[in-house]
C-alpha cells in the first residue's frame, strides 16, 4: 500500500515537472480560430479584427489568427461551433453577453456559458441614457416622474425585450413604479433615428455614439450606467448618485474557449490576453472608443458569467418574459 | 465651405496619385466582389479593415466607398446571365436582365446596367452634396408608422409582378411573408417556426431563397428535357453588344425614377438598397406604356433597379455623414472605420474634416466615370459566358450559387436550405406560380411587421397612429394599386356581357 502510493506520489511529481514546463511552454504552432457570433462587420466581429489587427503589431502569438464568423441565433450557433471543438488548443472565442442571454429565452440554443471553458474577461460595454436636447426631462428623476405621472405615455427606443437597455428599464420600473414603454428597434441607427426624430423620449446608447450627438448639442446625457464615473463624462452622475440604487447587469465582452481544452493552452490564451490589455495599442482602442478597461482572469470571468446568468433570469422572470432555464 | 470650393478642394484631393489609385483600387474591388454571389460590401470592407489602419485615411475612406458602390456595378452581372442575384439589390433585375438574356440580348441588359448605374449613381453623388443635410433632417420625421405604409406600398406591387393569375401572385407572396416571420422575435424574445434549430433562431436570409428559387430552380427547369437545350444566342459585334439608342429613350424615365427613388429610400435609415431597387421597378412598370413587356425582357425592367441601388449608395451616406446615424450593415462598418482612423463621426462631422468629405465626394464622381469605363468593355467579356454549352453552363450556375451562399454564411445547414429552395423554386416554376412575389414578401415582410409593431407600441396601441399625413398618402397609394387592375377586371367582365346582350 505504501509503496503503491509512494509511487503514485512520485508519478505524479514527475507529471508535474512534465507539465510545468509544458504549460509555460505550450505554443501555438498552426494558424488559431477566433470564432465571432456576428457577420463581418458586427460588433464582435470588427473587435475580433481590431484585437488580431493588435496582437500582430505587438507580436503576442506567433501564429495568424483567423476570424471565423458564425452568425445566428443570437450566439448559439458560434457557442455550438466552440463546442464542436472540444478539447482544442487552437480555437478560441469571443463573446459578449448575449451568449449568455440567448440560452435562457431560447430551448434552441443547447449550449449555455457553463459549457464553455473561461479565458479571461476583456472589458465592459459602458451606456448612459440620453434624451433630445430640447426634451424637458433635465435628469433622470424628470423623466421617471414624468413616467410615474402618465404611466405607459413614454417611450424608450431600443433592441430585443432581452437586451441590456431593457433590463435597466425594467430595473428601474420594479423600483420606481413608474411605467414607460420600450420600443424594440433591430439596428442601432434605427434607435438613434427614432429618438432624435423625436418618436422616443428616451433611450439607452453607448457612450461613444453619443459623444458627437452631445457635442452637436442633439442630444443631453441623463446618467451613466457604470459603477463609477467614465473618464469622458466626469460631470455626468452615475445610476446610484443620481438617487436610483438598482442593480447593473455588466454587458462584458470576453473570450472563451472549447470545453476541456488543455490546461496548458489555456493559461497561455489567459496570458496572451492580459499581455495584450497592457500594450499601448490597447489602451488607445479602450479610449477611443470609450470602452471600459475592465480585465479579469478565466476563473473570475466564470464567477461573472453565472452571476448575470442569474441576474438575467430574474430580469426576465419578473417581466413575464418566458424562459427555458 | 461653399459647395463650389468644397468641391475644387476635393477634386484636388481626390486627384492626387495615392487617393486616385485608391479609388481604381476599391472600384475595381468592388466590381469583383459585385459579380461573385455571397461575398458583398460589409464582408469585403470588415476584412479589409485591419489593413487600412496602415493606410492614409482619407485614401483608405476613398478605397472603402469605392467597394461599396462598385459592387452596385458588379451585382447586375450574374443577375443578367445566371439568373443568379450577385448582391441582394440586384434581386429584382433577374427577372427582366434574365429575360433578355435568353432573347439574346444579354449584351444590351449588362451595357444598360451599367449606363444606369452610372446616372444614377452620379445623381447620388450630386444630391448628396447639395441637399444632405437638409434631407437627412427631413429623414428623421420618417419613423415606424411612415415605415409600415411604404412597406404596405411595397407589397402592393405584388400586382405588378404577378404574371397570369393575381391568386398565385399573392398565394407566393404569402408564403414570402411566412418565411419572413421565422427567428426569434426582438419583441417578445420568443422562437417562431425554428422546428428547434439553432439556424433558424436568426431567420432565413432572403439571399439564399433568392439564389435558390431563381438560379437553382432554372437550372432544374432546364434540365428537364431530354432534347439539349438550344444555346443561348450571342449576338457578334460591340454595336450588338450594347444598347441601342431605342433601348436609350425607353428608359429616359427610368433613369430618374432609379435616380429619385434610390436616393430617396436611401437616405431613410431602416430600408435600403434592395428595397428601393422593387419599389422602382415597380413604380417603372405602373406607369409603362406597355406593362406586358415586363417579366419577359424589358430594358426598363433592368435599368429602374440597378439605377436605384446605385443612387441609394449616395443616399445611404447621408445620414452617415450628417448625422453619424447607419442605415445599413455596410454604411456601419463605414462608420466603425471612421472611428478607428480617429475621426468622429456624427452631426458636426463635415463642419469637422471638410477635407475627408469633399475628397470623398469628389472621388465618388471618378469613381462613378471609371467604373463605366471599366465595366463597359467588361459586357463583351462576360456575355461570352453564354457561349458555355449546357453541360458547363448549368453546373457553373448550381457552383457559383453553392459557393455563394457557403461564403455567406459559413454553414453547411444554409446550403440544405438553398437545396430546398431550389426545389421549390422548380416546383413553383412546374405550376406555373411567380417566384418574385415571393421574395418581395420575404424581404418587406419582415420590416413591414416589425414597423407595425413599433407604430402600435408608440401609440399605446391606437390605431390612429397609421393615418399621419405621410402614411396615409402611401397607404391610399397603395390601396389604389390593388384596386385598379380588380377594377379593369370588371369593366372587362362587364364589357362581355353587354356584347353578349347586343
Amino acid at each position: 500500500m505504501f509503496v503503491r502510493g509512494a509511487r503514485a506520489v512520485a508519478l505524479s511529481i514527475a507529471a508535474l515537472a512534465i507539465a510545468a514546463p509544458a504549460a509555460a511552454q505550450w505554443k501555438p504552432t498552426k494558424p488559431v480560430d477566433l470564432i465571432v457570433h456576428t457577420g463581418p462587420g458586427g460588433g464582435s466581429d470588427l473587435l475580433a479584427r481590431a484585437m488580431v489587427t493588435m496582437i500582430e503589431k505587438e507580436k503576442l502569438v506567433p501564429v495568424r489568427i483567423n476570424v471565423i464568423n458564425k452568425p445566428g441565433g443570437n450566439g448559439a450557433v458560434a457557442a455550438a461551433a466552440l463546442v464542436e471543438k472540444k478539447g482544442d488548443a487552437n480555437t478560441i472565442g469571443l463573446i459578449t453577453s448575449v451568449w449568455i442571454a440567448g440560452p435562457l429565452t431560447s430551448s434552441e440554443a443547447k449550449v449555455t456559458v457553463h459549457d464553455l471553458k473561461p479565458i479571461a474577461q476583456l472589458m465592459l460595454e459602458p451606456a448612459v441614457f440620453v434624451v433630445r436636447a430640447d426634451s424637458p426631462y433635465k435628469t433622470l428623476k424628470d423623466f421617471i416622474e414624468a413616467a410615474k405621472a402618465r404611466p405607459g405615455a413614454l417611450k424608450q427606443s431600443g433592441g430585443s425585450v432581452t437586451s441590456r437597455d431593457n433590463i435597466i428599464r425594467l430595473s428601474l420600473q420594479h423600483a420606481t413604479g413608474a411605467k414607460w414603454a420600450f420600443v424594440s428597434f433591430q439596428g442601432g441607427g434605427e434607435r438613434l433615428a427614432a429618438l432624435l426624430g423625436g418618436h422616443v423620449d428616451i433611450m439607452v446608447i453607448e457612450p461613444q455614439e453619443a459623444g458627437e450627438q452631445v457635442r452637436a448639442g442633439k442630444l443631453r446625457v441623463l446618467t451613466q450606467l457604470t459603477e463609477k464615473r467614465l473618464a469622458g463624462w466626469p460631470d455626468v452622475p452615475t445610476l446610484k448618485e443620481a438617487g436610483y440604487d438598482v442593480a447593473l447587469t455588466p454587458q462584458i465582452r470576453a473570450v472563451v474557449a472549447p470545453p476541456e481544452q488543455p490546461a496548458d493552452a489555456s493559461m497561455y490564451w489567459e496570458n496572451t490576453f492580459d499581455k495584450l490589455r497592457k500594450t499601448e495599442s490597447w489602451k488607445k482602442y479602450v479610449h477611443d472608443n470609450q470602452l471600459e478597461e475592465s480585465f479579469a482572469d478565466g476563473a473570475t470571468l466564470k464567477k461573472t458569467m453565472v452571476d448575470i446568468e442569474k441576474q438575467l433570469k430574474d430580469a426576465y422572470t419578473q417581466a413575464g418574459i418566458k424562459t427555458v432555464r | 465651405m461653399d459647395i463650389v470650393s468644397g468641391l475644387l478642394h476635393g477634386f484636388q484631393v481626390a486627384l492626387t496619385a495615392n487617393n486616385l489609385m485608391m479609388c481604381v483600387v476599391g472600384v475595381v474591388l468592388g466590381t469583383v466582389i459585385g459579380v461573385l454571389p455571397g461575398l458583398g460590401p460589409p464582408a469585403t470592407i470588415a476584412m479589409l479593415l485591419p489593413l487600412t489602419m496602415k493606410l492614409e485615411p482619407t485614401g483608405a475612406m476613398i478605397m472603402l466607398a469605392g467597394i461599396y458602390y462598385g459592387a452596385k456595378y458588379g451585382g447586375s452581372t450574374t443577375s443578367i446571365l445566371l439568373n443568379v442575384p450577385g448582391e441582394s439589390s440586384s434581386v429584382v433585375t433577374c427577372i427582366d436582365g434574365y429575360a433578355m438574356a435568353r432573347k439574346g440580348r444579354a449584351g444590351p441588359a449588362l451595357g444598360m446596367a451599367a449606363i444606369a448605374s452610372f446616372i444614377a449613381g452620379t445623381f447620388g453623388v450630386v444630391a448628396l452634396m447639395l441637399v444632405a443635410p437638409p434631407l437627412a433632417r427631413l429623414s428623421l420625421a420618417f419613423s415606424a408608422p411612415e415605415y409600415f405604409a411604404l412597406m404596405v406600398l411595397g407589397l402592393a406591387m405584388v400586382v405588378l409582378l404577378s404574371g397570369e393569375s393575381l391568386t398565385k401572385a399573392l398565394l407566393a407572396m404569402f408564403l414570402g411573408l411566412w418565411i419572413a416571420s421565422m427567428g426569434t422575435d426582438i419583441f417578445s424574445a420568443t422562437s417562431r417556426f425554428t422546428f428547434g434549430q439553432v439556424e433558424l433562431m436568426g431567420g432565413i436570409d432572403f439571399v439564399i431563397v433568392a439564389i435558390g428559387v431563381f438560379a437553382i430552380g432554372e437550372v432544374l427547369g432546364n434540365m428537364e428535357p431530354t432534347k439539349a437545350p438550344d444555346m443561348l444566342p450571342v449576338p457578334k459585334g460591340l454595336r450588338n453588344l450594347m444598347p441601342t439608342w431605342e433601348d436609350m429613350r425607353k428608359c429616359r424615365f427610368a433613369f430618374v425614377n432609379g435616380s429619385v427613388v434610390g436616393f430617396l429610400i436611401g437616405i431613410l435609415p431602416g430600408a435600403g438598397s434592395t428595397i428601393a431597387s422593387f419599389m422602382s421597378y415597380g413604380i417603372e412598370k405602373a406607369v409603362s406604356k406597355h406593362p406586358e413587356e415586363f417579366g419577359h425582357g424589358a430594358i426598363e425592367g433592368v435599368a429602374a433597379p440597378e439605377g436605384a441601388n446605385n443612387a441609394e449608395t449616395g443616399g445611404a451616406l447621408v445620414p452617415l455623414l450628417t448625422l453619424g446615424i447607419p442605415g445599413s450593415g455596410t454604411t456601419a462598418i463605414l462608420l466603425a472605420a471612421l472611428i478607428l482612423w480617429g475621426f468622429k463621426p456624427g452631426p458636426l462631422f463635415i463642419q469637422d474634416s471638410p477635407e475627408l468629405f469633399w475628397g470623398l465626394v469628389a472621388s465618388m464622381y471618378i469613381g462613378n466615370v471609371l467604373l463605366l469605363i471599366l465595366n463597359l468593355p467588361l459586357v463583351a467579356v462576360f456575355a461570352q459566358l453564354l457561349k458555355l454549352p449546357a453541360y458547363m453552363m448549368y453546373p457553373l450556375i448550381l457552383g457559383v450559387s453553392i459557393v455563394g451562399v457557403y461564403t455567406s454564411a459559413n454553414s453547411m445547414f444554409q446550403l440544405a436550405l438553398l437545396c430546398g429552395f431550389g426545389l421549390l423554386g422548380y416546383l413553383m416554376r412546374k405550376l406555373d406560380y411567380p417566384t418574385a412575389p415571393l421574395v418581395l414578401g420575404l424581404v418587406l415582410g419582415d420590416l413591414m411587421e416589425k414597423a407595425l409593431r413599433q407604430s402600435l407600441m408608440m401609440s399605446q396601441g391606437s390605431i390612429s397612429i397609421l393615418f399621419r399625413p405621410i402614411p396615409s398618402v402611401l397607404l391610399v397609394v397603395a390601396a389604389l394599386l390593388l384596386i385598379v387592375p380588380l377594377f379593369k377586371k370588371f369593366n372587362a367582365a362587364r364589357l362581355q356581357v353587354i356584347d353578349r346582350e347586343a
